[in-house]
């Protein structure tokens, strides 16, 4: 079942164009976005969560455009990223009573599970958390609202090779209760651990949507791994 | 409405916004221009920006589930509770003035303004600049500040000083007037400041909102 579309997106800055970006992500499976630094995935997330303007394209959830339904959708969505906290200095006690309040759907037995399965204590401030347990903690507050859909950017970097492969882990519990998990990532062996589709961008450009079987099987040569595929497309973007 | 209100209030907002309510009690000092106490207030409230910025609190707000417009109210409300909070104190330390100390000597010995009617509604007035000038400017980025700031330091005391020397000008004494002298005139006043607090915050929450749906954050 398709749970975001995302149809002709352009984004134009100076120096920069996110050119006609599309693809679907389905309910139940992990997308693994994937690109070098610069290619646009932060600049194609901020677009679905409608935190830039796009100069063009179509972004839809569960079958309803963004525009208009911004407020539902927020509501149905969460968001995580491993390089920005929020309010470093408050305790995650504080915040998530803030934050549960504009959650219909906040489930406290629900946050209290995940606070004992990510092992946080509420009386932390984001400040004294890991970059890892920073993650875990934007993760609490998604699923303790019950998100559908899990956009993250970049969770894994900045973590240890532990912590990388816990999360990984916990994408793929979260993916067998019906979650569908978005992460942009540009550490190829993220996306050959547990992702079911991959959306690989280059300069702006989709380059490939589809389940990684299928993107093995096109485009990686005999006795390559993901890795070397990726580099090998990603110099061939170089050289073109 | 009243979520994103208490998200304000808990977690954006710095700690100086709420003690720099206290320097609403200037209207007090007699030799000093009690109008600063005003622009105070308003730097307590800039402490909640700079705290709001530090805790990427915009993006957060634009996470929630509600309509970027909202995120602006949150902050349109905080800044006007902190300001009505510090107004209404104004008020009471002016009303002891006009009243119990009308006629303390250190206050009618003063070359600076008498804390009455009108002084309120200058303040108001300050409190309006500041929320069309720095407010508005802030929702142009969302993350720039000093130079609305800056602005609104030069248009602040370019207000404070008129007020403060206003009644030295001819036929201008009466806005400087004591105890219940002038009522009319006096109540005039301070309508007209009312007046002037709420057309800019009106406007400057307009141009905010406008602003606001159209920056990348």
């Amino acid at each position: 079942m398709r749970i975001v579309s995302v149809r002709n997106l352009i984004k134009e800055y100076p120096g920069f164009r996110l050119n006609e970006v599309s693809f679907d992500l389905e309910k139940g499976r992990i997308a693994g976005f994937i690109g070098r630094n610069g290619a646009g995935k932060t600049t194609t997330i901020k677009s679905m969560l409608n935190l830039i303007h796009p100069n063009g394209g179509e972004i839809s959830y569960f079958g309803k455009p963004l525009i208009g339904n911004e407020a539902e959708i927020k509501s149905r969505i969460g968001y995580s990223t491993g390089t920005v906290n929020w309010y470093p200095r408050k305790s995650i006690r504080e915040i998530a009573d803030v934050t549960k309040r504009f959650y219909d759907t906040w489930d406290d037995n629900a946050y209290r599970e995940y606070l004992q399965r990510f092992q946080l204590s509420e009386n932390k401030t984001p400040l004294e958390l890991s970059e890892g347990m920073k993650v875990k903690c934007n993760l609490l507050l998604a699923l303790s609202h019950k998100a559908e859909m899990l956009i993250l950017d970049e969770p894994t970097s900045g973590l240890d090779p532990f912590s990388r492969d816990e999360l990984l882990e916990l994408f793929t519990g979260l993916k067998q209760s019906g979650i569908a998990v978005f992460f942009s990532t540009h550490i190829i062996s993220d996306i050959e651990k547990c992702a079911d589709d991959i959306i690989y961008i280059s300069e702006g450009k989709i380059m490939a949507a589809m389940p990684k079987t299928e993107f093995m099987q096109r485009f990686s040569m005999e006795n390559e791994t993901l890795e070397q595929t990726f580099l090998r497309l990603e110099r061939g973007v170089e050289h073109a | 409405m009243h979520n994103i209100f208490m998200k304000e209030l808990r977690l954006s907002a710095s700690i100086l916004s709420y003690l720099f309510i206290a320097f609403a009690i200037m209207f007090f000092l007699p030799g000093y221009p009690i109008l600063c106490g005003v622009f105070f207030v308003t730097l307590g409230i800039f402490q909640s920006f700079q705290n709001a910025r530090e805790a990427n609190d915009i993006v957060f707000s634009a996470l929630l589930p509600i309509a970027k417009r909202d995120v602006v109210k949150g902050k349109f409300l905080f800044v006007c509770f902190i300001e009505l909070c510090a107004f209404f104190l104004m008020a009471l330390v002016t009303v002891i003035r006009m009243t119990i100390m009308s006629g303390s000597e250190v206050y009618r010995h003063n070359a600076l303004m008498n804390a009455n009617l009108f002084a309120l509604g200058m303040a108001l007035l300050i409190f309006g600049l500041f929320n069309l000038i720095f407010v508005g400017g802030f929702f142009r980025t969302a993350h720039k500040f000093a130079k609305p700031f800056v602005t609104y330091i030069i248009a602040a005391f370019l207000a404070i000083g008129a007020g403060e020397a206003a009644h030295h000008f001819p036929g201008l004494a009466p806005v400087n007037a004591f105890g219940f002298e002038h009522l009319g005139l006096q109540f005039a006043l301070l309508a007209t400041g009312a007046a002037c607090y709420a057309m800019l915050t009106r406007i400057s929450f307009g141009n905010a909102c406008g602003n606001f749906e159209n920056i990348n954050l």
